[in-house]
């Protein structure tokens, strides 16, 4: 039996100019997404990380080339239901994803549109609620929220529609570092219970978690590879206006000093135990 | 300043006016200010008005809330009250402060006087609790099962609640955004409080021309979330909340029954002379 990918496109294209089809914003990019998996797309401003979310669950449909989603084409219309109840896309801006006034009625829209019976709803709401822990804000008024909390409903709202998979469009762009933190731990903790997690971001410390890093400069794919991988290729991630994490950096500089640091440690943690490794040499 | 509105604003609860169902809640507010505009006499003006006290008793909305929200139609009231002493000619003359100009002020214009401003405070107490009491989404839905009928004049009943829904949200959100888009023209050197109407007018244009731009931003952005939750513009939706009349409802309807026929009695087929049944109006 053929292996289906969660998600996966396929030598994709996508031009926003019908008429000049040469001005593609997204150029023949190839990846795919497993169950499970946690992948981070990496890349600045106007590169075509917000065409490809909107690529995944047939928002958009390629120019050419093909997405596929769980085995099912993204440019047939009688697919899109299906999609995107398995992909669901949260984006920049937590104002303008959250349609009701009230948390639960907001989380409530999905479901709603689907046609489920009232009762069902209700868990789905609760269920979705808990598992970002707003459960306690359920009742309270959407615009009074914080960015974080906003964020985190409207990441609510996708899980009530039951996804295998979502794609995060910068969800941490326009929030503090409070609000940041707490999107990316529910990021986290939904793909420790098994839901697929793309994140788009262009900050380098929410990509040291990733099973798998896609750089995009320019519409096209640039690398792809383990986090440690693409952080080893410094030059190139400065070329494409783009930075390592700091702890990268700090490695990168004691080792240029002559520490003789092994490997390339990513998070804090690594950095101080290889730190302390060496002390007690 | 702006942020102050209380008006249109909703208090979570679970008193009994917040359980009424919100068909039941419209209908029973359109009911009462018709009534208001029926009666005639101090009786059952008070009757009326007692009636509004007591359906804000039992929605627990604090006093405070209230009191803030008749703050915004002191003006119109106390306007309205001198309109009808300085008006009025009827019954005995109280005094007359500038005879030359044949001014008086007579008991049926202070009669008048209170009477308004009884009835005026009465109409925003009793539809506020509306508002109040009952979230936008549940105003939205109940309006648009109100004008189901309209169906059959092929109306767009569901695209009007959701506009409506939409709409309500914002509201704040704007009004958010205006004060800060305020706040930076001001930064730049703005003046929007001194000069004439037509210079202030024109001084406001630099805040609505951003304000507006912003909001196709956010309408454009809106519609791809909305979409990502299956929305289509011609779903079978169901709801969460299921709009059901109950127990409640027709207590409340029974009541508002007994007040109509008793200010509709003694508005025009009393045969009391005691002074509160006569018609002041
Ligand atoms: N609605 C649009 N109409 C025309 N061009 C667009 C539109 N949205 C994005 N683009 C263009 O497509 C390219 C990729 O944009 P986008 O996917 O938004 O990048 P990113 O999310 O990485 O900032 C950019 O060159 C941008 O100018
Ligand atoms: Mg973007």
């Amino acid at each position: 039996m053929e292996n289906k990918h969660l998600l996966d496109f396929q030598n994709v294209f996508y031009t926003y100019d019908e008429e000049d089809k040469d001005s593609f914003a997204v150029k023949d990019i190839s990846f795919t997404v497993d169950k499970g998996e946690y992948v981070v797309i990496l890349g600045h401003n106007g590169s075509g990380k917000s065409t490809i979310a909107k690529l995944s669950n047939s928002i958009f449909v390629p120019s050419e080339g093909k997405v596929f989603v769980d085995g099912m084409d993204t440019a047939d219309e009688k697919n899109e239901f299906k999609i995107r109840e398995k992909v669901g896309v949260v984006f920049q801006n937590p104002d303008n994803q959250i349609v009701a006034s009230i948390v639960e009625e907001d989380v409530a829209f999905g479901p709603e549109n689907l046609g489920i019976p009232p009762k069902t709803i209700r868990e789905r709401v609760d269920n979705a609620l808990k598992a970002v822990g707003m459960y306690d804000y359920r009742l309270h008024e959407t615009h009074r929220l914080s960015g974080g909390q906003k964020q985190r409903v409207a990441i609510a709202g996708m899980i009530a529609m039951l996804p295998e998979c979502i794609v995060f469009d910068e969800p941490t762009a326009m929030l503090d570092p409070r609000g940041r933190r707490e999107v990316i731990n529910t990021a986290r903790k939904l793909n420790s219970e098994g839901m697929s997690i793309v994140l788009i971001t262009h900050f380098m410390e929410e990509a040291v978690f990733a099973d798998k890093v896609i750089v995009v400069d320019g519409g096209r794919i640039l690398a792809e590879g383990t986090p440690r991988e693409i952080f080893s290729k410094t030059e190139m991630l400065i070329s494409c206006g783009l930075d390592v994490p700091d702890t990268v950096k700090l490695s990168l500089l004691l080792k240029e000093k002559g520490v003789p640091i092994e490997g390339l440690p990513l998070t804090e943690e690594e950095l101080t135990e290889e730190y302390l490794r060496i002390l007690n040499l | 300043m702006i942020k102050d509105i209380t008006l249109g604003q909703f208090f979570p609860g679970s008193s009994f006016i917040h359980k009424l169902d919100p068909r039941a809640k419209i209908v029973i507010t359109l009911c009462f200010i018709v009534a208001l505009f029926l009666c005639k006499n101090f009786f059952s003006l008070g009757l009326l008005f007692v009636s509004a006290l007591v359906a804000i008793a039992l929605s627990k909305i604090s006093f405070k809330v209230i009191l803030k929200g008749l703050k915004m139609i002191v003006i119109l009231v106390v306007f309205t009250g001198i309109l009808q002493i300085v008006y009025n000619d009827e019954g005995t003359v109280l005094w007359k402060p500038f005879e030359q100009f044949g001014f008086q002020i007579t008991t049926g214009g202070v009669f008048s006087a209170v009477f308004i401003i009884v009835r005026i405070i009465a109409l925003i107490l009793f539809s506020s609790l509306l508002t109040y009491t009952t979230s936008p989404t549940a105003l939205a839905d109940a309006i648009e099962r109100l004008l189901s009928p309209l169906k059959i004049f092929k109306v767009n009943v569901n695209s009007l609640s959701m506009m409506m829904t939409i709409a309500l949200r914002f509201i704040p959100t704007l009004i958010e955004e205006i004060d800060i888009i305020m706040s930076a023209q001001k930064a730049r050197g703005a003046d929007l409080e001194t000069g004439t109407l037509t210079q202030r007018a024109k001084a406001l244009v630099p805040v609505f021309i951003p304000l507006i731009v912003s909001s196709f931003r956010r309408a454009y952005e809106l519609a791809f979330a909305m979409e990502c939750r299956c929305y289509t513009g011609d779903n079978k939706r169901t709801r969460m909340k299921e709009m059901k009349l109950g127990i409640r409802d027709y207590i409340a309807f029974g009541v508002l029954l007994l007040l109509v026929a008793v200010v509709v009695y003694t508005s025009f087929f009393n045969t009391f002379s005691f002074f509160i049944f006569q018609q002041v109006i």
